[in-house]
């Protein structure tokens, strides 16, 4: 009981869940792969009612590789691996002596690593595609760090995301457009509870379609069957019975035939026991498609 | 390759902002000086050391120079250390002061000097905790002197929020502040009665009782100790 303790952007490290996006799978043989950095630095947090508290200025920082590769026309695998991962938190001084009352703390490692497949219930070209994915988490990051233990590079869980996806592609004009949306339940263990994700993805293809322009909107409800403060017999847990409701925008601009940056911002318009600050992202990739 | 180098470049560029730094808190409060005596009576023709507790604008206890003072002393003297000597049987007003440079602090205590020394009886601080923050918290208290330690017992309405983990429990002399607080522990009862023995502190030593969450490293709430 004693260890019970919790960083509440556990659920920015699972959003990376609902990053393989669409139901697109790719052709045998083909493969989208991409270098980012993403990172959020946030001094308050949605409470467990919603509204906003302070907490010291805590920041994530992951660089990660995310990629996907057809093994079939129909079944893709894909990685999301934050290779290094870094979580701090601020010094807490006195504002009348200056002396620091809570030392500041950083830990760096590996993230939480995700592997998953996706398969084309109906094949590419389908007037409205369907795909299945499942997505393992595994807990490869650090589940505690720092003196106080309040550190996390990762949440210490195996879970399991299986979703859905449908989408379109259209034309707007002569502007190439597409639409999409998923359902999944995120099954998590080490007694945290289950959550439901669901989520709507726009984008429209500019500039001959070297520009890409993208919203998401991503929702996560827990099922609050897990353990609380008061409930828990694990020696550690994190935050617990998270939800969020975001927004993204992102742009991806292809410089080359098959390189390109994204670059892209995300901010929870409402949530509970998660940070609320805008995350950045920005990146390069590189799309065998093209 | 060299579009490699720009990237990792860039990517290297941004763990800069990654770097720690200071969030500062407000924990001035108002310097005080008190007397630490648990005395009614004192006994004719003893001595008695007079001991002071003096809190500076962060709460924080010092050691500093004060001056000691009897209201009478024909009745009780007392020296720059705060010994004292009863001399008659009669009343007496101890004062103690301190001069911090932008004010004068003092305290008193009013003594009657007897046939016998008379030690107050244990003493109760009751009050309310209140959160400070948008989770649950409330319920009354009581600490009380008991004979191994200090009891500090919550009543049937307390109450504590469950989502926020890591909620620890303090004894302070800064409510906004666990700089130099004692940690009674880590919050294991939510709802409801229950108790807490603590152990190697005084019953005057401390003022608050302050909520804590470590991992966000941000106070929950507090509540005043009254007599």
């Amino acid at each position: 009981m004693k260890n019970i303790l919790s960083v509440f952007v556990l659920m920015l490290f699972s959003v990376n869940l609902a990053q393989a996006g669409g139901p697109w799978p790719q052709p045998k043989g083909k493969g989208y792969f991409k270098l980012s950095e993403w990172w959020v630095v946030f001094d308050q947090h949605y409470t467990d009612s919603g509204k906003l508290d302070p907490n010291a200025t805590t920041g994530v920082f992951n660089t990660s590789f995310y990629g996907e590769y057809g093994f079939t026309n129909r079944l893709t695998g894909i990685i999301n691996a934050p290779l290094f991962s870094r979580n701090y938190m601020n010094n807490i001084r006195s504002n009348t002596t200056q002396e620091i009352i809570v030392q500041g703390e950083a830990i760096n490692s590996i993230g939480d690593i995700d592997l998953g497949l996706k398969f084309g219930l109906t094949k590419r070209d389908a007037a409205v595609p369907i795909s299945v994915s499942v997505l393992l988490g595994i807990p490869t990051g650090k589940k505690v760090g720092g003196t106080l233990n309040n550190l996390q590079t990762g949440d210490g869980e195996f879970n399991q995301f299986v979703k859905i996806d449908a989408g379109s592609g259209f034309s707007i004009g002569k502007t190439s457009a597409y639409i999409s949306g998923y359902l999944g339940l995120n099954n998590r263990s080490k007694e945290f509870s289950e959550e439901l994700r669901l989520g709507a993805e726009f984008g429209v293809g500019l500039m001959d379609k070297k520009l890409w322009l993208v919203s998401k909107l991503d929702v996560s409800e827990s099922f609050k069957n897990g353990a609380n403060a008061e409930t828990i017999t694990s020696t550690s847990l994190f935050a617990n019975n998270s939800e969020f409701a975001s927004l993204t925008l992102e742009a991806n601009f292809y410089v080359a035939k098959r390189l390109g940056f994204s670059a892209s911002v995300a901010s929870a318009f409402r949530g509970e026991i998660i940070a609320a600050a805008p995350s950045f992202s920005i990146g390069v990739f590189y799309d065998m498609n093209k | 390759m060299k579009n490699l180098t720009y990237i990792f470049s860039l990517l290297s560029f941004f763990l800069f902002f990654a770097c720690i730094g200071d969030d500062f808190i407000e924990d001035q409060v108002e310097a005080e000086i008190r007397i630490d005596a648990n005395v009614e009576s004192i006994e004719v023709n003893t001595d008695y050391q007079f001991e002071y507790t003096y809190l500076n604008e962060v709460g924080q206890s010092q050691q500093v120079e004060v001056v000691w003072s009897s209201s009478n002393e024909e009745v009780m003297t007392i020296d720059e250390n705060g010994l004292a000597q009863a001399i008659t049987i009669g009343e007496v007003r101890i004062m103690v002061s301190y001069d911090n440079g932008t004010i004068v602090l003092s305290d008193q205590i009013d003594l009657m000097i007897g046939s016998t020394t008379i030690i107050v009886e244990k003493q109760t601080f009751k009050g309310n905790i209140q959160t400070t923050s948008s989770y649950v918290l409330e319920g009354s208290f009581e600490l009380k002197e008991e004979d191994q330690g200090l009891s500090l017992s919550f009543e049937e309405d307390y109450k504590a929020s469950t989502a926020l983990p890591g909620l620890f429990i303090y004894l302070s002399n800064n409510r906004n502040s666990i700089a130099n607080a004692f940690e009674i522990g880590a919050v294991e009862v939510f709802n409801g009665q229950h108790n807490y023995t603590i152990e190697n502190v005084e019953f005057n030593d401390y003022k608050f009782i302050v909520y804590f969450c470590k991992p966000f490293n941000v106070k929950v709430g507090d509540g005043s100790l009254e007599e």
